[in-house]
């Protein structure tokens, strides 16, 4: 029962990593229509980025996350002027592959900068919390805390707020968002930053419980396409459930079955999901 | 029409002839040869993902999986079990077609993005069994020491020049079935597929078998460039596999042309010579090599065979606007077969000139 | 229609592609610096990517080693000769690193290459005696490299496969009887967790489940540690790299665990603690950190060290043995007089060994040359961290290299 909460606790740390990385992964699917292949890259140039102003600088944790967000988010803008605008009218495999040369290239920049060497990012955030039994680290509360919190801003911001009510509107109908004076351009640009930002802060939260390298957005890459594509593309109701099924089932069965196939259980369970309804779980009207 | 004096095809003949007399002039340098025989056996695999995503329009990303089966199905029946390689590769590739079919019949039901992450999800389930089934594969020990194809005391296949023409040989049947298809009316479903499924399934066309059929098809390409490359190096990891390798082969059709039959060749050539140029730069290549592929990919959507494409159309109307000129009477209908039937496919949207649409 | 920029445009790029194409055909063409006086020694590992930090920790040995070298002077058959070192990137592909060998040994007539990865080096091993000679400095304890009977091959680090006797005896010593595998899911882990399986076993010992994770795609380790110490283990194995290695005990740490870890040897206690605290790592066996190594050149190479990676890193076996495999080479360069036959070259390391200058000896160097390739030190030692954060040297038997 201890190893169950405890478990318990752990995957649902997890899946608030996992569901703020996939936010934004399904926030640029539904705006710009692409699968951005260089998401990972940006949420390891964001735990770098909070890192350098953490360790190197000695911004407070909790600023550095935030100074390197808005950071990131001028990233994301400007991968998306320089490498998806022009890219706008091409089929999804040209966004592929310019994603991973972008993937490539931060992938380096990173080593370049940074170094191979894995770094360590120590947080102000200790302790821990006996929950029944189970020792639960605060780091791990302060991920499930702050994922709540981001994603009920997040869902304040699209709803509510003229900005993001712009990226519901484009996300719905292109061409009429177009008629009422909605510049597509404009929110495809703040849907990228806003998805680097979201990125980053995953990263700033998760990277004291594990390692910087320049690597460390691959493994989170795949997972996180699994999780939008279980949810249904576009969806953010879905990539929240998505994520966080995906990453209790992924701490469940390599709890009690095997860690292998804890490994691999997000594909299968993607792989059965799409074998029965081929649209994901959460489908949205797709628009042609 | 008279297929030299179709450019097009000539091209085809250039990088082919070029190619294949590149023994002579690389005789002693192993790595030269290397290099080009790998290259080959990427090419092949990239003429299966031509099938399904240049001539279908359906983006497979599992294509590095089952590039991995076939490795491994050479890799593993000729060491562990024996195998002569010819038998080995044989059932390999057969594996990979029933493999292949199954993966279409689920994968399928999936249309366009779904489609793309489904397929990457397969391809990352056959690397996951590949690198963690350790009683059957080794998982990452990998698979030494595997045979080189028995040449009947003809041939003898452990000779670079030797293996360089064995694959040679069999991309050559590659690129030939490639244009088989393109010229015969499965290649014209596929295209219309391409063009607009419901389109398609308007007119008769059996949309579901034929992508199952072309989907299959990419698959044993897949798997005869694998095994290929299984006995080119010798030893293979579970790194044949890996989703690192699919990108690879996209990145390798997109320079080429996608849709194309000298494309695949060409884009897996250059790509890789590419990136063996850069290995000085050590560490720090993909600081270049990155901003490379964008801007390859930015400036020149329809691959280096798309672009020659362009530009002898353009020039085929330069001709033809030129003669109209001097004789408006002599064009009329034939004006229209004087321009090549469009030989390279063009991606929707992706900078589609005027030409295929007067 | 904006045909006529459209145009230019087209054709500025159509003449770039063909201007790259032709760079790409010369690169490969090109080449071939076989200067009298210049031997290139070739390097192959994998320098971008996820192993890029181990592959640079190699290259800083090798870079040291011929610095030191040159400054040296090495003299084969009465001609001085300078080395050099020429590194390409294989991102741990062994087929990359295949052709970036026989690149090194066609184009840059590398008599020997250096590799520091088990399937790379099998790779290598099916090209480097035949049409190509070269001889393949290989740095990993994996057998398999010297089983296979390749007679260009040379083998620094002592086989994996002798620790477990001596870890399991250690740690039932310090813990208790029952063990939980929590081993990383590499190639080395594999093998390495099947070893300690068995010796484990034959002490009379209990093992739980197997509960290795791939640590380089693992986002959280504490499910994992959970799971490992829901066995109620007295001692766990763990090991991969050293970073995510002092993470995992750090983490069963923080759970409570308080027995004995027996660390896999690509772990280095010391660059563990650059991670975490020490008082994380106390009560566990693993290989001898560098800097507890008492041979002669150890504390020069120490200082060097410093001087060239900065006091932060802690330099790691890694850099040592293969900053003593090159001064091997050169020495049976010296003692073969040729530059360029690996054959002889490789004939000559056992008359070298005892050649090599006491500068180049810092970790535990080798006495002997097996038959197989495989460098020998009859006195191989492993440590114990105490709970008082002391090194004590614990004596290994080793294994024949023979299965």
């Amino acid at each position: 029962m201890t190893l169950f909460i405890q478990q318990l606790f752990n995957g649902l740390a997890l899946g608030g990593v996992y569901c703020l990385a996939a936010i934004g992964l399904t926030l640029v699917f539904g705006v710009l229509r692409i699968p951005n292949l260089a998401h990972g890259a940006l949420y390891m140039l964001g735990a770098y980025i909070t890192y350098f102003f953490l360790t190197t600088l000695g911004v407070p944790y909790i600023a550095a996350i935030g100074i390197a967000a808005l950071l990131l988010f001028v990233v994301g803008v400007g991968l998306e002027r320089l490498v998806f605008h022009p890219l706008r009218n091409s089929p999804h495999t040209h966004h592929m592959i310019a994603a991973v040369g972008a993937m490539f290239f931060f992938q380096a920049l990173a080593q370049a900068i940074w170094g191979a060497d894995f770094r360590r990012m120590k947080t102000p955030i200790t302790g821990g919390l006996d929950i029944l039994g189970a020792e639960i680290s605060a780091q791990r509360i302060v991920i499930i805390v702050t994922a709540v919190i981001v994603l009920a801003l997040l869902a304040w911001f699209i709803k509510r707020s003229i900005h993001g009510q712009t990226i519901e509107a484009i996300e719905q109908d292109r061409i009429g968002a177009s008629l009422v004076g909605i510049s597509p351009s404009m929110v495809s640009m703040l849907t990228l930053g806003l998805s680097a930002l979201l990125a980053t802060v995953a990263a700033g939260l998760v990277a004291p419980i594990n390692l910087l390298s320049p690597t460390m957005g691959d493994a989170l890459n795949l997972k996180v396409f699994a999780i939008i594509i279980l949810g249904g593309l576009g969806s953010l109701p879905g990539a929240i459930v998505g994520g966080f099924a995906l990453a209790l089932a992924e701490t469940m069965t390599a709890t009690y079955i095997s860690s292998a196939v804890g490994e691999a259980v997000a594909f299968i369970v993607l792989v059965a999901v799409l074998a029965i309804k081929p649209t994901g779980l959460f489908t949205k009207a797709v628009q042609r | 029409m008279n297929a030299l004096k179709n450019p097009r095809l000539l091209g085809t003949f250039a990088v082919v002839v070029l190619i294949g007399a590149a023994p002579a002039v690389f005789a002693g340098e192993n790595y030269a040869m290397r290099v080009i025989t790998v290259g080959m056996c990427a090419a092949i695999a990239v003429y299966g993902l031509n099938i399904i995503l240049g001539f279908t329009g359906q983006l497979s990303l599992a294509q590095g999986g089952f590039f991995g089966i076939g490795a491994y199905g050479v890799g593993l029946l000729t060491t562990d079990y024996d195998w002569s390689f010819w038998s080995a590769f044989f059932v390999s590739v057969i594996g990979t077609a029933v493999i292949g079919y199954l993966c279409g019949l689920i994968a399928l039901r999936t249309k366009d993005e779904y489609f793309a992450i489904f397929t990457m999800a397969i391809g990352f389930i056959i690397f996951l069994v590949i690198s963690r089934w350790e009683a059957v594969t080794h998982a990452h020990s990998g698979v030494n020491n595997v045979k080189f194809p028995e040449g009947a005391g003809i041939v003898d296949f452990s000779s670079p020049i030797a293996m360089f023409y064995l694959v040679f040989l069999v991309l050559l049947i590659c690129i030939y079935i490639t244009h088989a298809i393109r010229r015969s009316s499965v290649g014209r479903t596929l295209l219309t597929i391409r063009t607009s499924e419901d389109l398609a399934d308007a007119i008769g066309v059996r949309v579901g078998f034929s992508k199952q059929l072309a989907f299959a098809a990419s698959a044993v390409f897949g798997g005869i460039g694998g095994g290929l490359y299984a006995t080119v190096v010798g030893f293979i990891g579970p790194d044949a596999a890996s989703i690192d390798k699919t990108f690879e082969f996209l990145m390798f059709i997109l320079v080429g042309g996608m849709g194309t039959v000298a494309g695949p060749l060409l884009g897996s050539m250059i790509v890789t010579f590419l990136f063996e140029l850069f290995q000085d730069f050590q560490a720090y290549r993909f600081i270049v090599l990155g901003p490379i592929i964008v801007a390859l990919v930015i400036f020149a959507p329809r691959g280096i065979i798309g672009y020659l494409g362009e530009f002898i159309d353009r020039r085929n109307r330069r001709r033809r606007l030129a003669g109209m000129r001097r004789s408006p009477k002599e064009t009329g209908p034939d004006g229209r077969s004087a321009a090549p039937t469009a030989e390279t496919m063009t991606e929707s949207g992706a900078g589609t000139t005027s030409e295929e649409t007067k | 229609m904006n045909s006529v920029p459209r145009s230019r445009r087209h054709r500025l790029l159509a003449s770039a592609a063909i201007g790259t194409l032709a760079l790409s055909m010369a690169a490969c063409g090109g080449g071939g610096s076989g200067d009298g006086d210049t031997v290139v020694i070739g390097y192959t590992g994998p320098l971008s990517g996820g192993g890029a930090a181990y592959g640079e920790n190699v290259q800083i040995g090798l870079e040291m080693a011929i610095d030191d070298l040159n400054a040296d002077g090495v003299e084969v058959d009465g001609e001085p000769v300078t080395l050099e070192l020429k590194s390409l990137d294989d991102k741990y592909a062994p087929s990359t690193a295949a052709s970036n060998a026989q690149r090194l040994a066609d184009q840059d007539k590398a008599p020997v290459v250096v590799s520091p990865n088990a399937g790379a080096i099998k790779a290598i091993q099916q090209i480097n005696s035949g049409r190509s000679n070269f001889l393949i400095s290989a740095y990993t304890s994996d057998p398999a490299i010297v089983q296979s009977d390749n007679p260009l091959t040379m083998m620094i680090p002592p086989n994996f496969e002798s620790y477990a006797a001596e870890f399991t005896e250690t740690a039932m010593k310090h813990g208790g009887k029952k063990l939980a595998l929590l081993g990383t899911q590499s190639e080395y882990g594999q093998q390495w967790t099947e070893s300690i399986t068995d010796a484990w076993k034959d002490a009379g010992g209990k093992i739980g489940g197997d509960n290795s994770v791939d640590y380089a795609t693992v986002s959280d380790f504490a499910g994992p540690v959970s799971k490992a110490l829901a066995e109620k283990p007295d001692a766990i194995f763990v090991g991969g790299p050293s970073q995510p290695t002092a993470l995992i005990m750090e983490e069963a740490r923080k759970q409570g665990f308080e027995g004995s870890f027996l660390v896999m040897d690509q772990a280095k206690l010391d660059e563990m603690a650059t991670v975490t605290k020490l008082d994380n790592l106390k009560n566990s066996v693993g290989v001898l950190p560098v800097s507890e190594y008492e041979d002669p050149g150890t504390a020069d190479f120490l200082k060097k060290y410093a001087d060239k990676a900065g006091d932060k890193k802690v330099p790691t076996s890694e850099t040592a043995l293969n900053y003593q495999g090159i001064a091997i080479i050169a020495k049976a360069m010296e003692v073969s007089g040729s530059v360029d036959d690996p054959e002889k070259i490789r004939a000559a390391i056992s008359d070298a060994l005892p050649e090599v200058d006491d500068k180049y000896k810092v970790n535990g160097f080798p006495e002997e040359i097996t038959e197989q390739g495989h460098l020998l030190n009859p006195n191989l030692e492993a440590t114990y961290l105490d709970d008082e954060g002391k090194y004590t040297k614990v004596p290994i038997e080793q294994v024949s290299d023979n299965k």
